[in-house]
């Protein structure tokens, strides 16, 4: 027998104090980690939904730049336009790599009769010119599972095709050949107008807002829309890509009416910093967690070794040392942080998929893919925390056992 | 080991306390010789200061004033843990609640002193000790399965694992009935005439107190007189 095997038998005696202690290290370890897991999944999410977005800069109309931007990841219909002009005067700029125009439109879906999450019905239309839009994201490509066979682009004078996202066209159950209903109200229209689309193709699924859109041709959108000279935006990839060069464009592209300039890494590290706001406030609300469990831990084995007074009185009259004393409480509190820790880290790893999917319920939260990510870096992180918290709560307990006069424990114990 | 050589030796000791704003002497001024190969008895009613004697004698409290010697080693003044190592190297305790650990079997607790000596338990000699008090059967059962007289059996085997020169039992039969009470000394005397061991015991039971060498009856902290017992069985 070892002391570790003699301190696992003395939490036994009291399972229910012992297993309880160890739900409340549990606890406040899984939320701990999950929210761990969260900080890292969600800034990874976001920094992946925005490097896929494919631009690293983008020209907008005037107004918030983390708006627009945050438009562009989860959608959303306070559209703004940009003059047309814009991309013939900006694609000349030698720094430029290469750039495409976007415009947005949102359509009201017909034909289906399902509502999305949020009650409304409608669709992002984007018209984009294919060959500059794909160099953005030559990750692109069509499904060519069942029903998704045959897929091509539109021409670019088509006005009756369309492409669509995977998410889109799975959600309006449709398949290439397959026909795409949309009404659609013309700028100065009175009355909405009706438009039938063939669809064309069905993209494979990405990970990002491209899934749910409907591509169209760039000018059959602006036509559609009656908007012949307006644009949303402008999405850039530089040549070389640093914060002087980036400023310096700003600077010279500033001087144009009604448009700003946006650094999507600007964007990133906003949002991130946002976020980061938000987990500070999580992260007290863990430490205080964290706090109630140490606590609770020091109270645990401190009853435990009242209880056991006369016990240690006889363990110190039969030979044991102060050290030797120490030592068995102090594992019994080890016990507890390490089984509490592992309990707490496998209870958020099976939880994680739980808690994301009730957060992307509750809240659209503007990013695709998971936002929960537990590595072993977070879980390794975890445990040396949670043996910390274990070395530190079981010192006063052991210290106070071990300082036990034997005569008094045994008197005390009687 | 050497018969009749004195183990403990005790001159001159005294142990006071305070009780508010009163002095109680509960040692006051004993000499006292336990020698090898003897069972030695402390009778007195309670509060005559019996196990503050053996709490002394054995190294679990320090005299207010007085000598004592272990095995011829001056103790007196020694810290906590020194002390410690004096007892695990000389005694075996027995004391009235047992005190066995209820979350070990039986064999566990017999040798749960092994543990603090760091020495490795030999089953084999665990069981020899368990089958000398009658336990032979017994090593892998819970103290709760036990009876009362089966559980201060088995702390005496506890007692006895670490070899002692001298065995100490504080009202070991306390807590057990007569016929119980009467077959633990009957146990003891074996093991003095046996393995050669001293014992040193309390008991408020005149009848079994006799059962040993040497009674030694205490009033007020004092030795008030010292007699040979009645050791045919």
């Amino acid at each position: 027998m070892q002391f570790v095997s003699m301190a696992l038998k003395n939490l036994r005696r009291r399972p229910v104090r012992s297993i309880l202690t160890i739900a409340g290290v549990g606890l406040a370890v899984a939320v701990a980690v999950s929210l761990a897991g969260f900080n890292l999944g969600y800034r990874n999410a976001i920094e992946k939904s925005i490097d896929r977005l494919g631009f690293q800069v983008m020209i907008m109309a005037k107004g918030c730049p983390y708006e627009a931007a945050t438009m562009m990841l989860k959608g959303g219909t306070g559209l703004l336009y940009l003059p047309a002009e814009t991309y013939d005067k900006v694609r000349s700029d030698p720094e430029i790599g290469s750039i495409t125009p976007v415009f947005i439109g949102i359509a009201q879906k017909e034909g289906s009769g399902i509502r999305d999450d949020s009650g409304g019905s409608f669709a992002i239309l984007a018209g984009i010119e294919v060959p500059s839009y794909r160099d953005m994201k030559p990750w692109l490509e069509f499904d060519a599972g069942a029903g998704f066979e045959g897929g091509r682009w539109f021409s670019p004078d088509a006005e009756d095709e369309v492409v669509m996202g995977y998410e889109a066209a799975t959600y309006e159950q449709r398949k290439v050949g397959d026909k795409f209903l949309a009404t659609i109200s013309p700028q100065g229209a009175v009355q909405p107008v009706q438009k039938s689309f063939k669809i064309t193709g069905i993209l494979k699924r990405t990970g990002t807002q491209d899934d749910g859109t409907v591509f169209l041709p760039l000018k059959n959108a602006q036509k559609l829309f009656n908007r012949p000279n307006d644009l949303t935006i402008l999405g850039m990839k530089m040549k070389k890509f640093s914060g002087a060069q980036l400023q310096e464009f700003e600077s010279r592209w500033a001087s144009l009416p009604a448009v700003q300039v946006v650094s999507l890494q600007q964007v990133k590290s906003t949002l991130v910093m946002l976020v980061g706001t938000a987990q500070t406030m999580i992260a007290a609300v863990t430490v205080i967690a964290i706090l109630v469990a140490l606590i609770g831990v020091i109270n645990a084995i401190l009853m435990s070794v009242y209880e056991r007074t006369g016990e240690i009185g006889v363990m110190k009259a039969i030979g044991a040392f102060r050290g030797d004393i120490f030592q068995l409480i102090w594992f019994e509190t080890l016990v507890i942080c390490i089984v509490g820790a592992v309990s707490g880290t496998l209870v958020a790893i099976a939880g994680s998929r739980l808690v994301e999917a009730a957060i992307k319920k509750l809240i659209n939260i503007g990013v695709q893919g998971s936002i929960v990510i537990i590595n072993w870096e977070i879980i390794g992180g975890v445990m040396a925390g949670a043996i910390v918290v274990g070395f530190f709560a079981g010192l006063y307990p052991a210290w106070r056992a071990a300082s036990m006069h034997p005569v008094d424990a045994i008197r005390e114990g009687e | 080991m050497e018969q009749g050589k004195t183990i403990i030796e005790g001159r001159g000791l005294q142990r006071y306390y305070r009780r508010g704003s009163e002095t109680v002497k509960a040692v006051d001024g004993i000499d006292i010789d336990i020698r090898m190969g003897e069972m030695v008895s402390v009778l007195g009613p309670s509060g005559s200061g019996k196990t503050t004697l053996v709490h002394l004698l054995s190294c679990l409290d320090g005299p207010t004033a007085g000598k004592l010697s272990v095995e011829g080693r001056q103790v007196t003044g020694l810290s906590e843990d020194q002390l410690a190592g004096v007892r695990r190297k000389t005694m075996g305790f027995i004391f009235q609640k047992f005190y066995l650990l209820p979350t070990l079997t039986v064999a566990e607790n017999v040798e749960l002193p092994l543990l603090f000596l760091r020495e490795k338990p030999d089953r084999a000699a665990t069981l020899e000790k368990l089958r000398q008090v009658g336990l032979g059967d017994r090593a892998d059962h819970l103290p709760n399965e036990l009876s009362g007289g089966q559980m201060q059996r088995a702390a005496i085997a506890r007692g006895l694992v670490v070899k002692p020169r001298i065995l100490i039992a504080d009202e070991p039969t306390g807590n057990l009935d007569s016929e119980n009470s009467r077959s633990i000394f009957q146990l003891f005397r074996r093991l003095v005439r046996e393995q050669g061991i001293s014992i040193l015991v309390t008991t408020h039971n005149l009848s079994l107190g006799y059962l040993a060498d040497r009674i030694i009856t205490l009033e007020d902290g004092r030795v008030v007189k010292e007699e040979k017992g009645n050791t045919a069985e």
